[in-house]
């Protein structure tokens, strides 16, 4: 019994400092980007690097709110993003279900057209998607982001992925006991895929909230702008204010870090247990 | 079930169609003689556009003078510029009836983003900003950029006031743009350093041998605290196109031993610390500005679009190492004619897609113009119309150096485009940025680079 | 009569699975797929956004292949992906699984390795340069000196280290993001399959064996495939690596997507850019493959 604590007590002491030295490497660019939002920046990019700067220049976090309308941005991004990950969520994982657990003509042929086109670079197809929009009436609208980003394959290959690991017998069961197909999704896969639904939601959130190149190309008006776009705004042609887009950068960090600090609790094992017994 | 087919099939057959569509509305276009031919179509087709199609064509015939229009002008920086919104008022005070509205597309996408709003012909900006050569020739290559020489002609415009540029400027030997900002290559110096060093300030008539001598003179290699005699940029225009200056080369030959001489002084000025490693001022991205404001760099061969951001920076307090500077001439080689320089222009052009051309048209006058260009002097900046009065205006502004030096280097006898325009300036340019790279990172010899230089490009002239 | 039934059966049960995708392919078919389809019809034809069209067969390809500039990023990219694949799934997977103990400040540790991944890259590419400096006087190189007595690299600067740094990079980037997907797999394996292992008397690493690799099997093999995909994908960490501050991306970094970005969008060769990417696809479509055909296997035993 005494070797056995001590081995995991020897093994705890090396997963410790494991994670300690991991926290370390993971955490020196958020370290280096509250310290750059803190300089002129004329002193960001200089060796030997102060991390701590001895006059703190607080002002960036100031001027970013005058220099550029950062608060309408902010609020264009959140409404683009709340839209985004909702549709995303209900369509992905309703059209995975049948991905997954259902047999019909043409699944496997259909599914693998979702995966390959993840693999077609967006730079390639942007042009022809550009100009189908605009026709349609859509560039300069949010409607076109919201469109652009709610339907990812991703997310269908995500969640069906995650299905594939729930046990058939489970729909079987459900089946025999009368409950439609749409029955047996809402109520048993849905609450079953908690884990699976929270990263989807900290995938795609993360991604509409980062984005840049897509609204870049679709939004010219001011009022429509999103925040990625106001980040870039502080690199001009012939300067870059660093200490500017690194203030900007913490501040749009926080929403995501709330995100994912409020959804990782669903990574915690065995919730799955209980429902597959039963 | 029905229903959600039809509808996918309807958007498909739509897409199918709209690509169609912009072939087919572009394809009459194959030169500028039917402008008027090619907008009708893509009008009729246009899915409810917002401004009344009627109106367009009519204004398009004869511009009444009390007609509102407004236009969309396509630029960068909307807000970081000091110059846009006093160009609109002073058109604006004029024709009343005129509202330009500015349409920012970023300044570090800006290409892309303005090639892909051009493509197809739905576009609605009137005047697009053209920041650079490579991105006017890929506009006019694609047929999306109004030639203006028609309008020129017809309008009596005077194109000598543009000192030669525009001829470098032109496509297949037409002219898509009108230059309204000219910036040229200085040298600037950190009157402090030499001061420090006891040194005489450079001057406006120096060869590259004695601008290397006097850059060797104020450097200082002790560790920790190291001056630098000379500051480089990572950019390939600030050696390679050195040799350029003599007027007997371009940078679109196809031959490139001229570039030698250069190169050799600057890697040994590297070798002996005189000027800041390429490799870690590649990777570490410090920027030029950083670089000089450290106070710690000697002279710094930049564009005059430099001048106004020294000045505010200093004014803000972030430039406290290089408060007291000057600016002379470029160096020049043996036997050629000092004020001999580098030139980067920003022009305005009209797309063939624009709703309101004349109105476009008269206003691109005027930015371009002499009118234009006193409202560009007074902000500071220097307009593509360049003469000694407009440049004593800029020297003028309120932090400029006062010595009659810097006053005289805004003087330029010969003005080279950093890249005139050729049908494949953008390929030509990639292989001379690869070298330039191979170079200074010491992967290459600078032997073994301009012959890949010359291979390479002329095997895109070849094509 | 019980057959038609059947068929009954089958055509409705058609129908609902139907009815369940539609939501989500109508908007993914008008507007993603269709433009995918028109993008590889440009592959064979010459097309610069504006002017008309033009097919020229597989000339775009013929010439792609006898691009030097292609051929290298083609390379890089293949070696890049072949270093990059393995090894971050195996970090993320070790990560989850250290994760996923049940230990102090969990949800600390967890959004730390998350981290690096929704940082801003132009801030992360910062600290990495400003660690990895090719200068002597860099953290990294002063290790290298002092600690293993070895020669100063240039990391980034040279075209043989380049491709190593980016490596590097790219892992420590990205394990956070395949971590995440890893720890809610290993949420959907059952406590009893342990609980079953344990009473054969199992260890720790049988149980690994066992139990927990072949139920992350579905996982495993969707972290396969999006890592492919994104290692085939890369180009912003390339262009902020090794582009630097002048943004020149060199032959020994270039990878295919920084190659199809400048043929579109600087050059405005659509057609060509789009034979580069149907190259691309094939090479990811034939690992997919690969991949499914093994799923499938999986499903079957």
């Amino acid at each position: 019994m005494r070797t056995k604590s001590t081995n995991r007590f020897i093994t705890m002491t090396i997963i410790y400092i494991l994670l300690i030295i991991l926290a370390f490497v993971m955490l020196i660019p958020f370290v280096w980007m509250i310290s750059a939002s803190l300089k002129f920046n004329k002193d960001i990019f200089v060796i030997p690097y102060e991390w701590i700067s001895k006059e703190p220049r607080w002002q960036n976090y100031l001027d970013i709110w005058t220099k550029i309308p950062l608060a309408k941005y902010a609020l264009n991004t959140v409404k683009l993003t709340l839209i985004v990950t909702i549709l995303q969520i209900l369509t992905s994982s309703f059209a995975a279900y049948a991905f997954a657990k259902l047999q019909f003509k043409g699944r496997d042929l259909l599914f693998l057209a979702y995966i390959a086109t993840i693999a077609v670079p967006w730079q390639v197809y942007m042009v022809p998607q550009f100009l189908f929009m605009r026709r349609l009436g859509l560039a300069d609208t949010h409607l076109a982001i919201i469109i652009l980003q709610a339907f990812s394959a991703f997310g269908v290959f995500l969640m069906r992925q995650f299905y594939e690991g729930i046990p058939d017998s489970l729909c079987e069961a459900a089946r025999i006991d009368g409950m439609s197909e749409y029955g047996i999704y809402a109520r048993i896969m849905l609450p079953l895929s908690k884990p699976a639904l929270s990263t989807l939601t900290i995938f795609t959130f993360v991604n509409t909230w980062n984005d840049f190149l897509g609204p870049l190309i679709y939004l010219t008006t001011d009022s429509k702008k999103t925040l990625q776009i106001g980040i870039k705004m502080f690199i001009s042609q012939y300067s870059a204010e660093y200490g500017l887009i690194m203030a900007a950068s913490v501040l749009s960090l926080i929403p995501v870090l709330i995100v994912f600090m409020s959804l990782q609790k669903y990574f915690v094992a065995g919730i799955t247990t209980g429902a597959v017994k039963g | 079930m029905k229903k959600r087919l039809i509808s996918m099939l309807t958007g498909l057959t739509l897409l199918a169609a709209s690509l169609a569509g912009c072939g087919e509305a572009a394809a009459p276009a194959p030169a500028a003689q039917a402008p008027a031919a090619t907008e009708a179509p893509a009008k009729e087709e246009a899915p409810a556009a917002e401004a009344p199609a009627a109106e367009a064509p009519a204004a398009e015939e004869a511009p009444a003078a009390d007609e509102p229009v407004t236009l969309k002008w396509a630029l960068w920086d909307k807000d970081a510029t000091v110059y846009y919104q006093p160009l609109i008022d002073g058109y604006t005070a004029a024709h009343p009836n005129v509202t330009i509205e500015m349409v920012d597309l970023g300044s570090t996408d800006y290409q892309t983003v303005l090639g892909t709003q051009l493509s197809g012909s739905d576009c609605d900006f009137d005047v697009v900003t053209i920041k650079d050569v490579p991105g006017l020739v890929t506009l006019a290559n694609k047929n999306v950029l109004e030639p203006l020489d028609d309008l020129i002609a017809q309008d009596g415009i005077d194109l000598s006031v543009y000192s030669g540029i525009t001829d470098q400027v032109r496509v297949s030997d037409k002219l898509y743009e009108l230059p309204f900002r000219r910036d040229i290559w200085v040298l600037f110096y950190n009157k402090d350093v030499f001061d420090k060093a006891g040194v005489d300030y450079p001057t406006n008539d120096m060869t590259w041998e004695q601008y290397d001598e006097l850059a060797r003179k104020i450097t200082d290699t002790t560790p920790g605290s190291e001056v630098y005699g000379a500051h480089y940029h990572t950019w390939r225009s600030t050696i390679q196109l050195d040799g350029i200056l003599d007027g007997k080369h371009t940078i679109v030959d196809g031959t490139y031993d001229f570039t030698k001489p250069y190169y050799e002084m600057v890697l040994a000025q590297q070798k002996d610390g005189v000027c800041m490693d390429y490799a870690t001022l590649k990777t570490q991205g410090l920027h030029y500005s950083a670089a000089f404001y450290q106070g710690n760099v000697g002279m710094l061969n930049m564009g005059s679009w430099f001048i106004p951001t020294v000045i505010a920076k200093i004014k803000d307090g972030e430039n406290t190492g290089a408060t007291n500077w000057g600016i002379v001439k470029y160096p020049h080689a043996e036997g050629v004619e000092p004020g001999s320089t580098l030139a980067t222009i920003t022009a305005l052009a009209i797309p063939t897609s624009a709703p309101n051309k004349d109105a476009a048209w008269d206003f691109v006058k005027f930015v371009s113009g002499a009118e234009g260009a006193e409202i560009m002097a007074g902000t500071g900046n220097t307009p593509a119309m360049s003469n000694e009065a407009i440049n004593s205006k800029i020297a003028e502004m309120d932090g400029f150096p006062t010595d009659a030096n810097s006053k005289e280097a805004l003087n330029a006898s010969h003005a080279y485009l950093e890249m005139p325009a050729n049908e494949k300036s953008s390929e030509i340019e990639q292989v001379l940025n690869e070298q330039h790279d191979n170079i200074m990172n010491e992967v290459s010899t600078v032997d073994e680079a301009i012959a890949a230089m010359n291979e390479g490009v002329q095997a895109i002239l070849g094509q | 009569m019980q057959s038609q039934s059947a068929q009954k059966r089958k055509i409705r049960q058609t129908l609902v699975a139907y009815s369940f995708i539609a939501p989500n392919f109508i908007g993914f078919a008008v507007f993603t797929l269709g433009p995918i389809i028109m993008a590889f019809l440009l592959a064979f034809a010459e097309w610069d956004g504006n002017n008309p069209l033009k097919f020229v067969g597989i000339s775009n390809f013929t010439g792609l292949f006898t691009n030097d500039r292609f051929m290298a990023s083609l390379k890089n990219t293949i070696v890049y992906s072949l270093f990059t694949v393995p090894f971050t799934l195996i970090v993320a997977l070790g990560l989850a699984i250290l994760l996923n103990q049940k230990i102090r400040a969990r949800t600390f540790f967890r959004t730390v390795a998350f981290f690096p991944y929704v940082a801003s890259l132009v801030a992360v590419a910062a600290v990495w340069n400003m660690l990895f400096t090719p200068a002597k006087g860099g953290l990294i190189n002063q290790l290298l000196m002092n600690v293993l007595h070895m020669q100063p690299l240039k990391w980034a600067a040279s075209p043989k280290t380049v491709m190593f740094t980016i490596v590097l990079f790219s892992i420590w980037k990205n394990m956070g993001y395949y971590m995440v997907i890893y720890l809610a797999g290993l949420q959907g394996i059952s406590e009893d399959l342990y609980e079953a292992a344990a009473l054969d008397g199992a260890g720790a690493l049988q149980k690994f064996r066992y139990v927990t690799l072949p139920q992350l099997k579905p996982t495993t093999f969707f972290v396969t495939i999006m890592l492919t995909i994104s290692c085939f994908k890369i180009y912003d960490i390339v262009y902020m690596l090794a582009g630097g501050s002048n943004g020149v991306v060199n032959k020994s970094a270039t990878v295919l997507v920084y190659y199809i970005y400048e043929e579109a969008f600087r050059n405005w060769h659509l057609g060509s850019a789009s034979a580069a990417a149907l190259v691309l696809f094939a090479i990811v479509l034939i690992v997919t493959l690969i991949q499914f055909r093994g799923e499938k296997n999986y499903a079957n035993d």
